[in-house]
């Protein structure tokens, strides 16, 4: 029997191009607060509403909660972070143990000169984007320990479709991860029992090339690999 | 120096103006009403509300952001924790703002020793203990309150510090009531607004010595919570709540 997963965003610019790649393995609910780009038929559930998270999550296993909203000064608030609050109530509330989160590269941007990084404590600047992401995280967080619902958090940036040939003369962005990847990383997060603590951060992308964020903890916990070695992407011209 | 408190007609807020009143210039921000005293105005507005906190920020060399949560708050319990939440972190935002872009030096938030709720009674916590904070929203926005702090004080020349409170009391009031190592006299706990009002780090070249954090309870004998940090900022506490705490033949 399939299971049952709340897909918050599938509206947005990311759930049309993460879906499909679910569709097969897992009984989805698509929820947006607009309609779907290619007409597909989604159920209208605003997260700043709690009575409606919690009314779509009724019966789920699992809820991916792909929303966001990025620089506006209050719908920020009301969807990253008390949107985020309202995901892991309405989990708590119904016994689900399973809810994929995401955020953006930008809580990592202190480290950016870096390299080798893993798993480094977030550190947003005061801009709406990060710093409401970096508290829904911390919401997330809390409930994960609370009420034991494994939280995987996917940190990303710059996604898109993967190139058809190896692309020449440019690089890629460091957190890049192409679509076929991100739904691979959805999946594998579905699919495990459980994570340490509750709530892990993963750097999430499909080139460890570079050697800055580093893919070896969602490689251990989560069994994760991007779909095509990095070398693919990277060829000079002979 | 003149000083805006948010949360002005708390009991806190009434309990830190009177004890600021002689010395510094005080704005009393508040969605209610408050009576002001001496050297001091009213200024009734919602911190969510840009306009009105930029008018109560603009010239102050200081901002006192008490934590307090609003006098009206909704009945309903969900209604009451949006409203907490949206205070804690929208509004610690939009009072953040403000405060940079008025170049204030000085800002002090208020926030709980209640994130420390799940942790046993029969350990020592300091500020070195990380925050393990319930989903119960009193607690959780004020963590978060803090969350926001530190988003500022990375990226901006003030200085900011945070005053993780006790339980408040008053000493006199509480004395036939089962003794709480969490407990802080409220006047003791404006007195520490006070010392951290003179901490002055704006203009430390990294953010890790423009912020700071205390653990603000009463001086309870073989307490839980480690307050020598606090001590060595001039936190000087008078009511250490003996009747309750008092040392015993086995110390």
């Amino acid at each position: 029997m399939k299971k049952k997963v709340l897909f918050l965003g599938a509206s947005g610019l990311v759930g049309p191009y993460v879906t499909p790649g679910l569709e097969a393995d897992y009984d989805l609910r698509l929820a947006d607060v607009k309609p779907h780009p290619e007409g597909t038929p989604i159920e209208i559930v605003d997260v700043r509403s709690y009575e409606a998270v919690h009314e779509a999550a009724r019966g789920m296993d699992a809820i991916a909660n792909f929303t966001v909203v990025r620089g506006d000064p209050v719908l920020s608030f009301q969807v990253n972070t008390q949107g985020a609050w309202h995901v892991m109530k309405a989990a708590a509330a119904h016994g689900i143990r399973k809810v994929i989160q995401t955020g953006p590269q930008g809580v990592r941007h202190a480290y950016e000169p870096e390299f080798d990084i893993v798993d480094p404590p977030p550190v947003p600047d005061s801009g709406y984007y990060g710093c409401t992401k970096f508290l829904g995280a911390q919401i997330c967080r809390i409930f994960a320990r609370t009420y034991h619902i494994h939280t995987p958090y996917f940190v990303f940036a710059g996604l898109g479709a993967s190139p058809k040939e190896p692309v020449l003369g440019k690089d890629f962005e460091v957190m890049r991860i192409f679509w076929e990847d991100l739904q691979h990383a959805c999946r594998l997060a579905l699919e495990i029992d459980a994570i340490p603590d509750y709530f892990q951060e993963f750097n999430m992308h499909s080139f460890d090339g570079h050697h800055k964020y580093r893919l070896e903890k969602a490689q251990r916990m989560l069994g994760y690999e991007p779909t095509q070695p990095w070398a693919t992407y990277y060829r000079r011209t002979p | 120096m003149e000083v805006l408190i948010t949360g002005a007609a708390s009991d806190l807020g009434r309990t830190v103006a009177a004890e600021l009143s002689d010395g510094h210039k005080l704005r009393l921000f508040d969605s209610t009403p408050v009576e002001p005293g001496e050297n001091a105005v009213a200024i009734e507005g919602e911190l969510t509300d840009p306009m009105a906190v930029w008018s109560a920020v603009r010239g102050v060399d200081a901002i006192l952001h008490l934590g307090e949560p609003p006098a009206d708050l909704p009945d309903d319990e969900l209604a009451r924790d949006q409203a907490l939440l949206d205070h804690a972190t929208r509004g610690t935002h939009v009072l953040f703002s403000a405060a940079v872009d008025a170049h204030v030096r000085r800002f002090v938030f208020g926030s709980t020793l209640e994130v420390f709720d799940e942790y046993p009674d029969d350990v020592y916590i300091s500020e070195n203990w990380k925050p393990l904070p319930s989903p119960r929203m009193a607690v959780m926005s004020r963590y978060l309150g803090e969350g926001v702090c530190r988003c500022f004080v990375r990226t901006n020349r003030i200085g900011v510090t945070v005053l993780r409170l006790g339980r408040q009391v008053l000493e006199e009031e509480v004395r036939e009531s089962a003794g709480d190592l969490m407990w802080v006299d409220r006047r003791d706990a404006a007195s520490a607004f006070a010392c951290a009002l003179q901490r002055d780090a704006a203009d430390a070249v990294t953010w890790s010595a423009r912020w700071d954090l205390f653990h603000i309870c009463a001086p309870i004998h073989n307490g839980k919570f480690l307050i020598d940090h606090a001590l060595r900022m001039g936190f000087a506490p008078e009511r250490s709540f003996a009747h309750h705490w008092a040392p015993t033949a086995e110390d």
